[in-house]
């Protein structure tokens, strides 16, 4: 049997197969919207994962499917195959590598996390805390004094899930890096926003934070990621990323939104994720 | 009249009266003593006792604990094998009995009903996701709905692992019987009215909806509904089996293979279960360790997990976190009791049909192991954003990371016994194909979840769901299938219809292939986990109808095989002695096998997968009678 | 009905149409007994590094006042236990069958009054205080769940070996053991001895670890 030239021809079936792989992750695993500076690095190594799960899985699906065509039982043939226990080499060979590239995920893994959590104050940074509890959200601003206003949606805006129940929305300026400072009151909860890309539970008896800096503005969907009950689902609220003018009318002056200037209205934002796809 | 006196031979029977009777001893006690000792009632209180009380009563009237009750007082007590006396066969299958392979058989078909009531439950809720909005059922519901699928699910699996290893390893290894045959039964019998006690909770006490993982404060607040903590119980005392059925399986393995079996001549599934019993067997234990602690919390109010506790005095308060280090420490090792006994029934498989060595036995076989033990040091990747601390999160991620190389060890190995070899595409080879093409989106799905930074936009997220679907659906249900259609001749004597075989496969598998990716998709675009209802804006509507369609194939796929089990023992397709040519003991002798499984004792001689050896045989009779 | 007898003193294997069964012989079966028991043992080890690691986990370095001179007292007896345990033991194996059964119901007793130390009276039962602390209470956030549950859990293990003993004490005087073979009272020892080994753990990790608060 001439396995060589077998596996270069398969190794050869690898390389175009792993760029279709590749190619269908992209197009049907997309990301959503990039709506913070966290998520452009986050969704660096994101692709990279998927570079290696398509490089991985053409790599076992190729050379599997090619071994059971060629290897197949011919017509008529009833004897056994060859008598092949392993091969040592190949054994470190696949046992080495895959350390190598783990150890190297691993490395950025690290680097990452440590630049996402980066517990030093920034210039210009915002604190705000958030509540949770079953089954709603409350925001406020201790540094500024103020509550997250009470929002007129109801008025102004039919974007929003009918069956959200919160009546407050997340108002945050864009381009500032922003860091929650959060409490639950009753049982977990989980602080996602999928256009953010980072996550954090809400923990009761202790206070967990979650940085991150929103780059678009644009009105944001919240939920609640950890179950926390019967209304679980609809634990949701708004996230307004406005401008630092419009963060200035709404939440530091307080303006109703009437008043407020027409560029800091609803509609006049885009809806994440619906226009990135 | 006969009819009657068969009914009520059946120790299923007698095991189900039980459990009502112990349920009504339990609960008329604790009103008794309370009202005696002039306490309010407590539906929380009578709950626990008559939870307790139905297990005991349970094993009490099965008869599983009869010859050990006569031990306490000094009777001694022949094991009993063989048929009932008086009775028909087919009854010893519904009674305490101490064969393995009527044991695992037990197993295997109860698990396979589980796996049903489970597969109906996902059915009923997937189909309230068909579409965005409220469809059927209330938000209560669908939480009770979806957390009892997880767990019976997951009370599914351990039976089938466990009919799979009793079944399985006696006979691999030559031994008559497991080393403990009561303690065997001991191990089944409990785990029906621990199964029973879960399904209870969905319906008495307004079912519960924490999930599977049963996270404290949710599981312990006030007002959280009573089927939590029947939940709870039944999840306890089905530990109960796994220890006691893996210290069997130890030492059955540790002292009672053939002459000649050493260690690297045992079947790769040996291996398989080895590694399995030494999980099972330790952290379980932690687990239970937790759902004590959570059953206090809520009856006797000590305050393990409640960290609103404060007396003005400093004294310390609860941890909810600490909750899921004690459950994962335990239930991530247990998704690899899950998977290796599966994983095993690939590698034992595949040289069957590739006619080929098993390549790089040894690797294989402590790959197994590896993954075990790297299995122990890795749980805290459930919990990266829990908010524990980062220089906790940071080794757990590392550690995470390895686990990725013994699964690759794997993949590589049934390639290469695939390689050079000639192929045949049977049934049972048909889903150890497929379940390696499932495990392998399973396994590739997980280092994303692995790293931390990634793992921040997937946890909790239908990502999750879908690559854990993967993996255990191509670690455990296609294995399992596989092994159902490979025995089925050795244990009924009958073959089973190739053709519905399959369709079964034909439909199972793309079914789940669309099902897991959908999931994931869904995932990656937002959609998050345990949700009764999702915003359409996220535009998954599409993807989350056909994700039900698929749950509906694989269902029907699952009973096509079902009927086709149950008409081909009755047909004349009587199946020859060794099918599939294999070189394992218990293929060399006419099926079924007898009672003790071979008439003489045999002596291995051989390599297990030496295929391609002309003359070379694994096992041999041993010559004279005697020791 | 063809029935394999339990015990048999040669191995002896018989075949007929059950198949071959080996029927182990006395010693075969003590070895998996032990075996099994000692897997049991290290499963429990799980259970108990678990709840030592809840105690850490909550209590950090602190722990609640109790009243030592009952800790030491009860941690005391059951150490002499265990002695009387050994002693039942080593006089079954020289066939002594009084001194076997005076020994094993001393162990009893002493376990009995552990029991009466720490359940009753450590844990309020009697409602008597020693010191001038007040009792701990179970509902006392992290101090009473720990406590309690420590206790509470060792306390089932004790309870579960007076039953051993009683069992192997009912079934000595009927002359169930001998000098050869006596795996019962073995196996009943292993286990007391097992029990009192984790009260030595508990026994600093609950009164003399880390600062008292008040
Ligand atoms: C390459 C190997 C694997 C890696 C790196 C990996 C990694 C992970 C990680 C990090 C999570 C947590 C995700 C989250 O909640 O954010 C997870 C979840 C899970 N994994 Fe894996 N995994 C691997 C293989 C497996 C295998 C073989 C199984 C076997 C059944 C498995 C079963 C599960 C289950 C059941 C969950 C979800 C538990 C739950 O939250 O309910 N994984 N995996
Ligand atoms: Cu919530
Ligand atoms: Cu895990």
């Amino acid at each position: 049997m001439n396995y060589k030239r077998h596996l270069v021809i398969a190794s050869a079936l690898v390389v175009p197969v792993t760029v279709i792989a590749y190619f269908l992750i992209a197009i049907s695993y997309k990301l959503p919207f990039q709506g913070s500076a966290e998520a452009v690095k986050i969704d660096v190594m994101m692709q990279a994962h998927f570079v290696l799960i398509a490089f991985l899985f053409s790599l076992v699906a190729v050379l599997m499917l090619y071994g059971l065509v060629v290897f197949r039982r011919r017509e008529g043939d009833d004897g056994d195959g060859d008598h092949i226990h392993g091969n040592t080499t190949l054994e470190i060979l696949w046992t080495v590598v895959p350390l190598i590239l783990v150890i190297g995920f691993g490395i950025w893994g690290v680097n990452l996390l440590n630049e996402l959590t980066d517990a030093e104050a920034k210039p210009n940074q915002l604190l705000v805390h958030v509540q949770g509890q079953r089954w709603s959200w409350n925001f406020s601003y201790p540094e500024l004094g103020v509550n997250a206003p009470a929002n007129e949606r109801a008025m102004v805006r039919e974007v929003d899930d009918p069956n959200d129940s919160n009546n407050i929305d997340l108002i945050l300026p864009v381009n500032r890096p922003i860091v929650l400072e959060m409490v639950s009151i009753d049982v977990l909860h989980s602080f996602w926003v999928p256009e953010f890309r980072v996550k954090q539970d809400l923990v009761p008896g202790q206070t967990t934070y979650l940085r991150f800096t929103p780059t678009a503005v644009g009105n944001y969907k919240l939920g609640c990621a950890e179950i926390c009950g019967g209304r679980h689902a609809y634990m949701m609220a708004t996230v307004r990323v406005v401008s630092e003018a419009c963060f200035d009318q709404l939440v530091v002056q307080q303006l109703p939104l009437a008043e407020a200037d027409a560029s800091c209205q609803y509609e006049a934002m885009p809806n994440y994720p619906d226009s990135a796809k | 009249m006969r009819q009657l006196r068969i009914l009520f031979s059946l120790g299923i029977v007698w095991a189900l009266i039980g459990q009502a009777a112990g349920a009504a001893a339990g609960l008329f006690l604790v009103r008794a003593i309370r009202a005696a000792a002039n306490l309010p009632p407590s539906a929380e209180a009578e709950l626990v006792i008559a939870a307790m009380f139905s297990v005991f009563g349970s094993l009490l009237f099965s008869g599983v604990l009869t010859d050990w009750l006569k031990w306490c007082v000094g009777i001694e007590t022949p094991l009993r094998h063989g048929d009932p006396d008086g009775l028909p066969a087919w009854t010893r299958y519904f009674s305490v009995d101490y064969n393995h392979k009527v044991i695992g058989i037990q197993y295997g078909v109860t698990s396979i009903i589980v796996l049903l009531v489970g597969g109906i439950l996902a059915i009923i809720f997937r189909l309230e996701l068909s579409w965005p909005g409220e469809q059927f059922l209330t938000p209560e519901s669908y939480n009770t709905i979806f957390s009892a699928h997880g767990i019976i699910m997951i009370a599914s699996i351990l039976l089938g692992v466990g009919a799979m290893v009793n079944y399985l390893v006696p006979m691999m290894i030559g031994a008559s019987d497991m080393a403990f045959p009561r303690l065997n039964a001991f191990s089944y019998w409990i785990a029906i009215p621990s199964a029973i006690l879960i399904m209870a909770g969905m319906v008495i006490g307004d079912g519960w909806e924490t999930g599977w993982v049963g996270y404290p404060p949710l599981s312990t607040i006030d007002g959280s509904p009573l089927g939590t903590q029947l939940f709870i119980l039944g999840f306890y005392f089905n530990g109960f089996s796994s220890i006691a059925g893996a210290i069997n399986l130890l030492v059955t393995v540790m002292i009672m293979r053939a002459k000649g079996m050493s260690l690297w001549r045992m079947p790769i599934f040996v291996w398989a279960a080895i590694a399995t019993s030494l999980i099972q067997f330790t952290a379980t234990q932690t687990v239970g360790a937790a759902q004590l602690m959570v059953t206090t919390q809520r009856v006797l109010k000590l305050g393990f997990f409640d960290p609103t506790f404060s007396n003005g005095l400093g004294w310390p308060a609860g941890d909810p976190i600490l909750y899921q280090h004690l459950f994962w420490f335990y239930s991530h090792p247990v998704v690899y009791v899950f998977v290796l006994p599966g994983l095993g029934i690939i590698s034992e498989l595949l040289p069957v049909y590739s006619r080929k060595p098993l390549f790089g036995y040894k690797w294989v076989a402590l790959s197994s192991l590896g993954i075990a033990l790297v299995g122990f040091l890795v749980w805290a990747h459930h919990m990266f954003t829990s908010g524990m601390a980062d220089v906790l999160r940071i080794p757990f991620m590392l550690a995470t990371l390895l686990v990725a190389i013994p699964t690759g060890v794997k993949f590589f190995s049934w390639v290469g016994t695939i390689w050079g070899g000639k192929v045949t595409f049977e049934t049972p080879m048909l889903f150890v194909l497929g379940a390696i093409s499932v495990f392998l989106i399973g396994g590739l799905t997980g280092p994303i979840l692995g790293t931390i930074p990634t793992d921040l936009h997937l946890h909790d997220s239908y990502w999750v769901v879908g690559h854990f679907h993967a993996t255990m659906f191509g670690g455990f249900v296609f294995p399992f299938f596989a092994a159902i259609y490979y025995w089925y001749p050795k244990i009924t004597g009958h073959m089973y219809n190739e053709r519905l075989g399959k369709i079964h496969f034909w439909l199972m598998t793309p079914g789940f292939w669309l099902m897991s990716l959908g999931q994931m998709q869904v995932g990656i675009w937002g959609m998050r986990r345990r949700i009764y209802d999702y915003d359409p804006a996220l535009g998954i509507e599409f993807t989350h109808a056909l994700i039900t369609l698929s749950a509906l194939i694989i269902g029907w796929s699952v009973l096509i095989m079902i009927y086709n089990l149950i008409t081909s023992s009755r047909t004349e397709r009587v199946a020859a002695i060794n099918p599939w040519g294999s070189r394992s003991p218990e293929w060399q002798v006419p099926s079924p096998l007898p009672e003790f499984n071979y008439y003489r004792p045999f002596e291995v001689v051989g390599e297990p997968y030496d295929y391609g050896v002309p003359g070379s045989v694994y096992v041999r009779d041993v010559p004279a009678a005697g020791d | 009905m063809s029935a394999a007898a339990t015990h048999h003193d040669q191995a002896h294997d018989h075949a007929d149409e059950h198949g071959h069964a080996h029927v182990p012989t006395y010693l075969e079966t003590l070895r998996a007994n032990r075996l099994g028991l000692w897997l049991f043992c290290i499963s429990e080890v799980f259970l108990f590094v678990a709840l030592i690691v809840v105690r850490f986990a909550l209590w950090g370095n602190t722990r609640p006042e109790l009243d030592q001179a009952l800790g030491l007292a009860t941690t005391s007896v059951l150490l002499i236990s265990s002695y009387f345990m050994v002693r039942a033991e080593v006089a079954i194996a020289h066939g002594d069958r009084d001194k076997f059964l005076n020994s094993l119901l001393v162990t009893f007793v002493l376990g009995v009054l552990f029991l009466v130390g720490v359940v009753g009276f450590e844990w309020g039962l009697f409602g008597i205080t020693f010191g001038d602390h007040e009792l701990l209470k179970p509902t006392d956030g992290a101090f009473g769940a720990v406590f309690f549950g420590m206790t509470g859990i060792h306390a089932l293990h004790v309870v579960s070996g007076l039953f051993l003993i009683l069992m192997v004490y009912i079934n000595g005087r009927r002359g169930g053991y001998s000098t050869e073979r006596h795996w019962g009272v073995e196996a009943c020892a292993i286990y007391w001895h097992y029990v009192d080994v984790v009260w030595v753990f508990f026994y600093p990790i609950l009164y003399l670890i880390g600062t008292p608060v008040h």
